[in-house]
């Protein structure tokens, strides 16, 4: 493998390139910096999960890199309010909660206690979920000991400088541009290869390898074929719409879904702006209804309406084209994972980089990997319709629908015993699992029996005084604005 | 919540470590009564297990010194394979990694490039602290600082089967678990459910219970006898059928390692204990009569014989399903992989842990059913896949035995991992199972399976700055081995076995 083509110039053709050239810098790469359309939402989705830090080191980008050069803030945490009729707001953080006690995990105690009815919230045995409802932050600590050292943190993109850093960074790491716009795709007649893409100005750029980073449409990777595996029967939002507003002066690290007769909202404040959005169902909510909808949470003008099909390629890797990021799967971006699953596809690109021959072989596992990781994302996302008890139609409706056979097996196991079942390349950790089924009331009938070597009263003891560590701890952490002013003062880390 | 009956039928080792966990970590919850027999004899021989052994151990509260002194035990670093690749070969798969086991990129496809590249570098196992600590005969406890080389390799134990029923039970029974000495002649079922009620001894007693679980061993009395759960015959690849087994007295060196070693019609191993030697010929009678075998073993072992040679009988695969109605198969009633890569003892602890975790509350619902028996199934097929490449990956071609292995067709399955390590090297990634990245490596490589290519992200060093990494490497852990105490002196000092009574 010598020549590596990148056909995209958001934020994911520059990620690409610059991952190839750090990683395999024996391989010449080369982008089409076509722009991104409307409908890519990797590039428009500003809130991150905690892996983009891993991404960004493996790249030798610093925190203060991507914080201060990007223009990033950071995030702790979703908030999710109205998702089910009859309960309190819950936070997804990507945290530990609780510890466990004895032979038992955490979660068990939890389950007993509430069912003897005297438990705070599941989100109050997680340091991070109560700093970022407090809108506190600040990076994990080294000590083991602390209830502050197990958390992860998202980043909120930039939008603008975001990409513009990366595009630098690949540059500098040696990657090649090539501007251009695409007129075609030619391949080769033997084998059905991508020889080369045709440019508007009669010239071509030829390659081993195609790296389609050009949104849902996949410019390239369409011309081989358009299986597609829908996913709306789970995921019913067709429809996106998004608005920024101002930036707030305080950045808030804590993201709030809300959910709506006919989909749901978010509101996440960062540096750069606070995104609004509006995910729906565009059977059950007009255009128009929504755009008035989505003016009065933000005061902002929202752009177009966005049309989505939620699903994937069961194949993002078909001869020497390969398709990453919404070009392989879209989702909405409930739970932020849009550009996660494209990190993902990246790495795995750059461990598997194959010969020229691109043996099917090789193309089976990253496939396989593909598939079993998107699988377990489709299934958290409609983990949180599916346990929604909200009565409108779009709601009941969905619940008719059967669930996908790994989710309706962990809703089973988890409801009837407490027990989460173990899946290759889960995207979310076991306490994220937790936070959503416990926060949206899943109450399983019948806990771990390894439970029973430790008496409630014992429980109850030590689960106060968690809580109440982690409720004395956070009120004298900085907010957000505190942390970034003070680490700008320091030594990047 | 009235304490749930569970029945226990068989000792052994899949019985005894069944009702010592049930009794230690479900007390108050269960009734544990197990009933066995002492005319029925187990199958227990010299046992090598895996290191998932010692979290069991752990768990139930057992002192390492103390079980092993009675159970007259060595330690296991890794297993020496003989003679598979070609007659000849010798290559050690040992527990833990190679090289210092950290890193995005695996370490041997450092190795495989500068090998690609003919610069001459040491055999990988020059570059794991448990080959190196095995070859030298040496033993210390690992490191529990990840920085340091001593952290990289793990261990299990090499005992006595026949000394650990015993010694579980023991425990079993200070924790309140029942025994019953008898003979089972039936069992009876509700004629609505079709559950089990009880089991009758030849006295005309009955034993009831909630659940029953089925540590019968080959007999699987419950599961196949009773309840009738086909068995998948798992044969056409794992061809063995049988074991001529003979005990000896230890000459040289106790290793730290069982021996493996290829034969005409299958293989035989090498289990040093304390206090002797475990034998055994694993062959297939398609190809071997079991005379022939027993005269095989007798010539091959080392060391003077304690006992003639006794043979075994069994078939590889599993059952269909594991738990049916309210029947928990654990141990050879449930499946057998033939004890190639020491898997016997940890499926029987894969099942309790399973079994722990999924115990019925009231009524015994589909979900704990399905849930247990996914998990098990998944154990077995994985290791099915892998005992299967060492039979394939293999260039003997010196009887029709190892012709038909050579030559079989495999599932798709095993037949695609082997294809992705042929081309660069690489393994398929599993977050849990039993044998991880370097286990497969061993054995690829141990058994000629060599890669064509390498993970293109190694040829980022320079080759010199690499090779002389290669150097210090193998030679601090030379060093760190050669510091180590002699396994022998070792045990002697720490847990020297117990007078025979």
């Amino acid at each position: 493998m010598r020549e590596v083509v990148v056909a995209g110039g958001g934020l994911l053709g520059w990620s690409v390139a610059a991952a190839l050239r750090r990683k395999l810098p024996a391989l010449s790469v080369t982008v089409l910096p076509l722009a991104p359309p409307p409908d890519a939402l990797v590039e428009r989705i500003g809130s991150t999960l905690p892996s983009i830090g891993d991404f960004h080191h493996d790249l030798g980008l610093g925190e203060g890199d991507a914080v201060f050069g990007g223009g990033c803030s950071f995030r702790l945490a979703t908030e999710f309010a109205g998702w089910t009729a009859d309960r309190p707001p819950y936070v997804h953080a990507y945290d530990r909660y609780g510890q466990a006690l004895g032979t038992a995990s955490f979660h068990i105690h939890w389950v007993r206690q509430t069912r003897l009815g005297q438990t705070a919230p599941f989100d109050a045995f997680s340091a991070a979920a109560q700093m970022a409802r407090a809108g506190r932050f600040i990076l994990p600590q080294d000590d083991p000991t602390s209830p502050l050292a197990h958390f992860g943190f998202g980043l909120a993109l930039d939008p603008v400088r975001y990409p513009q850093m990366m595009r630098t960074y690949a540059l500098h790491l040696g990657a090649q541009e090539r501007r251009g716009e695409l007129a075609g795709v030619r391949l080769r007649g033997d084998d059905g290869f991508v020889e080369a893409l045709d440019l508007d100005d009669g010239t071509s750029l030829a390659a081993d390898l195609f790296v389609d980073c050009t949104g849902p449409r996949a410019l390239l990777r369409g011309v081989l074929d358009q299986d597609f595996e829908d996913w709306s029967a789970w995921l019913p939002c067709d429809r996106l719409l998004l608005a920024d507003a101002a930036p707030a002066a305080d950045p808030s690290p804590l993201d709030r879904c809300i959910a709506h007769p006919a989909g749901w909202s978010w509101a996440a404040e960062a540096r750069a702006r606070t995104s609004h959005g509006l995910a729906y169902a565009s059977a059950a909510l007009g255009d128009d209804q929504a755009a008035a909808m989505l003016q009065i949470q933000s005061g902002a003008e929202p752009a177009a309406p966005v049309a989505i099909r939620q699903g994937r390629r069961p194949e993002p890797w078909l001869r020497n084209c390969v398709a990453i990021g919404d070009a392989a799967t879209m989702v909405e971006p409930l739970e932020w994972t849009n550009l996660h699953l494209a990190h993902s596809a990246i790495d795995r690109l750059v461990a598997m980089m194959p010969d020229r021959d691109c043996a099917a072989v090789e193309l089976w596992d990253f496939n396989r990997q593909c598939a079993a990781e998107t699988a377990r994302v489709r299934d958290f996302l409609a983990l949180h319709y599916r346990t929604s008890n909200r009565t409108e139609p779009f709601w009941v409706e969905l619940r008719q629908a059967p669930p996908p056979d790994s989710l309706a097996h962990t809703l089973r196991l988890f409801a009837e015993r407490g027990r989460l079942p173990f899946y290759e390349d889960e995207t979310f950790s076991r306490d994220s699992w937790l936070a959503v089924l416990l926060g949206q009331g899943v109450i399983p009938a019948y806990v771990d029996p390894l439970i029973d070597t430790v008496a409630p009263a014992e429980s109850a003891r030590a689960m106060a005084a968690m809580r109440d560590t982690i409720a004395r701890l956070v009120p004298a952490l900085p907010t957000q604005a505190q942390f970034l002013a003070n680490a700008q003062r320091q030594p990047a880390r | 919540m009235a304490a749930k009956r569970v029945v226990v039928v068989g000792g052994g080792t899949a019985g005894w470590m069944t009702a010592a966990a049930v009794a230690s970590l479900l007390p108050g919850r269960c009734d544990v009564h197990l009933v066995e027999s002492e005319a029925i004899g187990i199958v227990g021989v010299g046992e090598a297990t895996l290191p998932h052994i010692r979290s069991f151990n752990e768990r139930l509260g057992i002192d390492e010194a103390d079980f092993m002194a009675a159970t007259r035990a060595t330690f296991k670093l890794g297993i020496e394979f003989v003679d598979w690749g070609r007659i000849g070969d010798s290559y050690i798969h040992p527990f833990g990694t190679f090289g210092p086991g950290t890193g995005e990129i695996d370490f041997h496809q450092f190795w495989l490039r500068l090998r690609q590249q003919g610069l001459g570098v040491p055999d990988l196992d020059h570059f794991s602290m448990a080959c190196t600590m095995a070859r030298m005969n040496r033993f210390a406890l690992p490191s529990t600082d990840p920085r340091r080389l001593e952290s990289t390799f793990g261990y299990a134990y090499q005992f006595d089967a026949t000394l650990y029923a015993p010694y579980l039970r023991a425990i079993a029974e200070a924790r309140g678990a029942r025994r019953t000495e008898g003979r089972i002649v039936a069992v009876h079922r509700d004629g609505e459910s079709g559950d089990v009620v009880s089991v009758q001894l030849e006295d005309g007693s009955r034993i009831e219970g909630d659940l029953f679980v089925d540590c019968s061993g080959f007999v699987s009395l419950l599961l196949d006898k009773t309840l009738g759960e086909p068995f998948e015959d798992w044969s056409k690849w794992l061809l063995n059928d049988r074991a001529a087994a003979m005990p000896c007295r230890t000459e040289g060196a106790v290793t730290p390692f069982t021996g493996v070693i290829a034969m005409p019609y299958g293989w035989r191993w090498r289990i040093p204990l304390q206090h002797r030697t475990g034998n055994g010929y694993v062959f297939s009678s398609q190809f071997l009569s079991e005379e022939e075998a027993m005269r095989a073993i007798e010539a091959a072992a080392e060391g003077e014989k304690i006992a003639d040679p006794r043979v075994l009988r069994f078939k590889a695969g599993r059952r269909r399903r594991s738990w049916v109605h309210n029947c928990v198969g654990v141990g050879l009633a449930s499946g057998f992989l033939e004890p190639l890569e020491s898997t016997s003892i940890y499926l029987i602890q894969q099942a309790i842990t399973a079994l722990l975790e999924l115990f019925p509350d009231g009524a015994i619902t589909g979900v704990e059913r399905d849930e247990y028996n996914r998990l098990i199934d998944l154990e077995y097929d994985r290791i099915r896949d892998f005992l299967i490449l060492h039979y394939h990956a293999t260039e003997r071609a010196d009887t029709p035995y190892w012709d038909y292995v050579r030559t079989m067709e495999i599932p798709d399955t095993l037949a695609e991992k082997m294809e992705l390590f042929r081309r660069r090297g690489r393994v398929v990634k599993y977050r849990e199972g039993v044998f991880l990245d370097a286990s497969w490596v061993a054995v690829y490589l141990g058994q000629r399976v060599i890669p064509q290519g390498h993970d293109l992200r190694a040829d980022a060093p320079s080759a010199e700055s690499l090779v002389a990494g290669m150097r210090k490497l193998a030679g601090d852990i030379q060093g760190i081995a050669a510091g180590m105490e002699d396994h022998g002196a070792y045990l002697r000092r720490y847990c020297p076995m117990r007078e025979a009574a």
